[in-house]
């Protein structure tokens, strides 16, 4: 166990070969190592045995399903679960003396990792108006503080409350109740950010606004696509079911435009032939796209579709499908067919004769799965994209059977169900309804507004109070500058967190730090311990039980700190027994399946090991749309282009990163060490832009409005990308993404295909620096 | 590839034998080599069956199934290990034909029931067919019923809202 850094570490870039293959005894020696760097030996073996098992913890990583019980290994984790959960689970504190030792000024020029490495916090604090430091402040006075500010507003609207993905459903319910109890839709989330594209084209063109597979699906399908992830640091479980297909016959052809290891192969640590075997080849055709391809790749191959159902009548389209379960299909087909091959080849990059091959690929297998995560949904086009998507599943019937359907990736532990639970500042009437018959009170109406609406009234003054439940919005939110701005025009911020984050850094003129509960610990309450439950990307609700004592006595859970601000905003307002829900989670539980379609009885199915599955219309064969059919759709051809001696730059994760938290400064797989600031360049694109290896450049963001958007310092990296299409790391670019690029309909920023170019940063003796 | 075919009659009305058939998580109150069914989807069940010492779980697709008339399926595996089709005819107002045709490879889970030869799996299904027909008759009428229809895999539900679609359906981003 190390105890936190005081210095920064040194940016000194070392960069060896890609890796080719993923996980294998590399992936389990850095995950232990970094377990026990963070904690001890008995924590680190508490937690990783425990997690993901029936009554143990559930990773509060990704949001991938777990195997059914009887069916899990004994080491069910993966080095990103190991390496994040103790993470949480760290030793390391961060005490009022550590607040008295560093101002708010100062921890804002912190990095990121830095802040992560001081440790948990463990009390909560305050930032007064032209204060420089946070102090002790006790939990009443906290949240009679941020409840006076609360109640002073004009309008409940002049509040935003955000939630991170981590948020369990018990916190994510609770949290929704009170703010709509308090007047207000304003419930920004993570979503917003990562597969707001998702849900809307699931939802318009299916009818649901969730994934449609299974884990077993995954091991049944013929053939999946992998189209904009990277499962070996996003989803390394993911390569387990992958590994489970492909063994089982199944093929794999992964689309992007990085060659990322896990899309390559897998070595599984816990198999003979992942240890000093081979492993197993995961995608057995690589697509090299351009960045924004997908949407044309589909159109393409729903086009050879179209053509060789031409060819061979009744052989190819599932005619019977289509007829009894969809609409739209003429329409679609005649648009279709009409998107010019050149079109095409431009915007995907790729050849007819490898877009053909995959056609061929489509045409031999009978199920066929389309997973999908940020590369596709935080493009402009995002929502067309996956509508395409869609449109290619339908055409050969690879909706609601088993072993097909689609899935979009989803990359935080509770981030659908904190949805679920109605988290959105768009729900329905019939969540409205259903809420004001329960509880008595009037929910507001009106429409919220979501991250990216959210920061624009903050920049605008309309927003007087932000609250979040979890994550670091600052980091994670687009156009740092215009989003730091916004946030510091608020009166009063208020984080629940477990970590440092700068978050709390770049704050309102009052700040609080509501210390919390990690899901690692026990959550211990009047009616005796508790548990939380979750939502996997799989539609799986099961529980999370704490095994560690707390990293300090002075935390409460995230339901209690809600709960308690609730009490102190609203009284007895709406006679919602806030008491009641602190005092015992079950009670929360009994309103949730009062609420919840699909929740029904949700004490007593969710307490059954591996929880409850909820049932996806589709495969129940209803689709919940305007028409009561799954609609095909038109979409418009679309390319990104950019101008000469420019290029469409991708933000991403390292492999030692948990969303916007570095572990390190290393990305084992892409072969980059102890540098973030690196910019990921195709060699024909350096040669053309006159750029060198090891040369420092400030990457400049081109956009509409005229502002000049420029992350400096950057290191380029010869790396194999697609020509024309750079790739660097978030947070740290977050600053080249206007917060007014975003994607059509979702409204979700597009943090991939970035216009940018390259600008030599010069010397002292105005030589280029390299 | 083995194929056997068993028929039985049973003193119920057709749609009482369809109906009682389609509750396949009551298949372990009569089957003695069913020890456990979970319906997954209406489309996809999963079988834990035991023969001997021998103990298999697969899942099942239900490829076709049409009320009172014919439910096909077949294991879930990439090659299936077997299929089969069970079908429904009336021979008076109370009385009803099943048929089971079963399409066997001699590998996976199916060789728990071939056992050595598809002698013993035409016994077990006989037996088996035997032990449902004594439980409809002794019933008299079904526990349940689901009455959609399957094509090609794809459900097709009876109502435009069966109680297992009624969950969140909101975008979820």
């Amino acid at each position: 166990m190390k105890k936190a850094p005081r210095h920064e570490p040194d940016e000194r870039l070392s960069a060896t070969p890609p890796k080719k293959w993923a996980a294998g005894v590399p992936a389990v020696t850095h995950a232990l190592e970094y377990s026990l760097e963070e904690t001890t030996v008995r924590r680190t073996a508490t937690t990783l045995l425990t997690m993901n098992q029936v009554a143990g913890i559930d990773c509060p990583g990704c949001a991938w399903a777990d195997p059914a019980p009887g069916h899990r290994h004994r080491n069910e984790y993966c080095e990103n679960g190991a390496k994040h959960i103790n993470d949480e689970a760290t030793a390391r504190r961060v005490t009022a003396d550590f607040f008295r030792g560093h101002s708010v000024s100062e921890l804002g020029r912190r990095s990121d990792l830095w802040l992560n490495q001081q440790g948990r916090l463990t009390a909560p604090m305050v930032k007064r108006p032209d204060a420089d430091h946070y102090e002790p402040i006790s939990w009443h006075d906290a949240l009679g503080l941020l409840s006076a500010e609360l109640t002073s507003l004009d309008s409940p609207d002049e509040a935003v409350f955000y939630t991170s993905g981590r948020a369990s459903n018990e916190s994510a319910f609770v949290l929704q109740l009170f703010a709509r109890a308090f007047g207000t839709n304003n419930l920004p989330d993570c979503s917003n950010m990562c597969h707001e594209s998702s849900g809307f084209a699931l939802h318009e063109t299916l009818g649901t606004g969730k994934g449609t597979v299974s884990l077993d699906d995954m091991h049944q399908a013929d053939l999946i696509f992998l189209v904009g992830q990277n499962p070996g640091t996003n989803h390394p479980r993911q390569l387990s079911a992958l590994e489970r297909a492909k063994l089982n016959g199944g093929r794999v052809i992964a689309v992007n435009t990085l060659p990322e290891a896990g899309l390559l192969r897998f070595k599984n640590p816990q198999r003979v032939r992942g240890v000093i075997g081979p492993g197993t080849r995961i995608a057995d055709r690589f697509l090299q796209i351009r960045s924004g391809g997908d949407l044309a790749l589909f159109q393409s191959l729903n086009r050879l579709l179209l053509e060789a159902e031409d060819a061979r009548p009744g052989t190819v389209l599932d005619h019977d499908f289509i007829r009894s379960s969809t609409s739209g299909f003429e329409e679609f087909s005649r648009h279709v067919r009409a998107i010019a091959w050149d079109d095409i080849l431009a915007a995907t990059g790729l050849t007819r004769q490898e877009i053909e091959q995959v056609r061929d690929e489509v045409l031999g297998s009978k199920r066929i799965i389309v997973c999908w995560a940020m590369g596709v949904t935080q493009h402009r086009h995002g929502v067309p994209t996956i509508r395409e998507i869609v449109n290619f599943l339908m055409l050969r019937g690879n909706l609601g059977r088993a072993g097909a359907g689609a899935c979009p990736v989803r990359g935080h532990s509770n981030v659908q169900g904190d949805r679920t639970m109605g988290i959105w500042e768009q729900m329905p009437d019939s969540f409205l309804d259903a809420l004001q018959r329960e509880f008595g009170f009037d929910p507001p109406r009106a429409h919220g507004l979501d991250s990216v609406n959210s920061i624009r009234a903050m920049r605008e003054g309309r927003i007087k109070v932000f609250v979040s439940l979890a994550g670091n919005f600052v980091r994670a939110a687009p156009d740092t500058a215009v989003t730091e701005e916004a946030m510091r025009r608020c009166r009063l911020t208020a984080h629940i967190s477990t970590k440092l984050n700068r978050s709390h850094t770049v704050c309102g003129r009052t700040a609080l730090i509501l210390p919390t509960l990690g899901r690692t610990e026990r959550d211990i309450q009047p009616s005796g311990e508790q548990f939380v439950t979750v939502e996997n990307s799989m539609s799986e609700v099961h529980t999370s039980y704490g095994r560690l004592d707390p990293a300090s006595k002075l935390l409460l859970s995230e339901v209690a700190i809600l709960c308690r601000l609730a009490r102190h905003t609203l009284g007895g307002k709406a006679g919602i027994p806030w008491d009641r829900f602190e005092a015992d989670y079950g009670a929360i539980r009994h309103h949730i399946s009062r609420i919840v379609p699909g929740f029904h009885d949700f004490n007593r199915r969710v307490a059954r090991p591996g929880g409850i599955r909820l049932p996806n219309p589709v495969n129940e064969g209803v689709f919940a749309t305007a028409t009561g059919k799954a609609l095909f759709t038109r979409n418009a051809w679309d390319m990104l282009r950019a101008p000469e001696g420019h290029l469409l730059l991708q933000t991403l994760r390292s492999h030692d990163q948990w969303n916007t938290i570095p572990y390190t400064d290393n990305d084992r797989y892409r072969g980059i060490h102890g540098r973030r600031r690196v910019v990921l360049v195709n060699p024909s694109d350096m040669a053309q832009l006159g750029l060198l290896k090891g040369q420092f450049v400030d990457l400049v963001g081109v956009w509409t409005d005229g502002v000049e958007r420029r992350a400096e310092d950057f290191e380029v990296v010869p790396y194999p990308t697609t020509r024309g299409c750079a790739a660097t790391y978030y947070p740290e670019t977050n600053v080249l993404v206007p917060l007014d690029s975003v994607a059509e309909i979702s409204n979700q920023p597009t943090s991939k295909g970035v216009v940018v170019r390259l600008e030599a940063r010069a010397t002292a003796d105005g030589l280029p620096r390299s | 590839m083995n194929t056997i075919e068993e028929t039985i009659e049973v003193a119920v009305p057709v749609r009482t034998a369809y109906n009682q058939w389609t509750q396949f998580k009551s298949f372990p109150r009569f089957m003695s080599t069913v020890k456990r069914v979970e319906q997954i989807r209406p489309a996809v069940t999963e079988w834990v069956i035991a023969f001997g010492p021998v103990r298999r779980t697969f899942q099942a697709e239900i490829v076709h199934q049409r009320p009172d008339s014919s439910l096909a399926w077949q294991s879930l595996q990439r090659r299936p290990s077997h299929r089969g089709e069970v079908s429904f005819r009336p021979t008076t107002p109370d009385r009803a034909r099943i048929t089971v045709r079963l399409e066997v490879h001699r590998r996976g889970v199916a060789a728990l029931l071939t056992g050595a030869s598809s002698k013993v799996t035409r016994r077990v299904l006989r037996d088996e067919l035997g032990r449902f027909k004594e439980f409809i008759e002794g019933l008299g009428q079904e526990s349940g019923a689901w009455r959609g229809s399957i094509h090609n895999g794809h459900v097709q539900p009876t109502e435009p809202e069966p109680p297992r679609s009624r969950v969140a359906r909101w975008p979820v981003g």
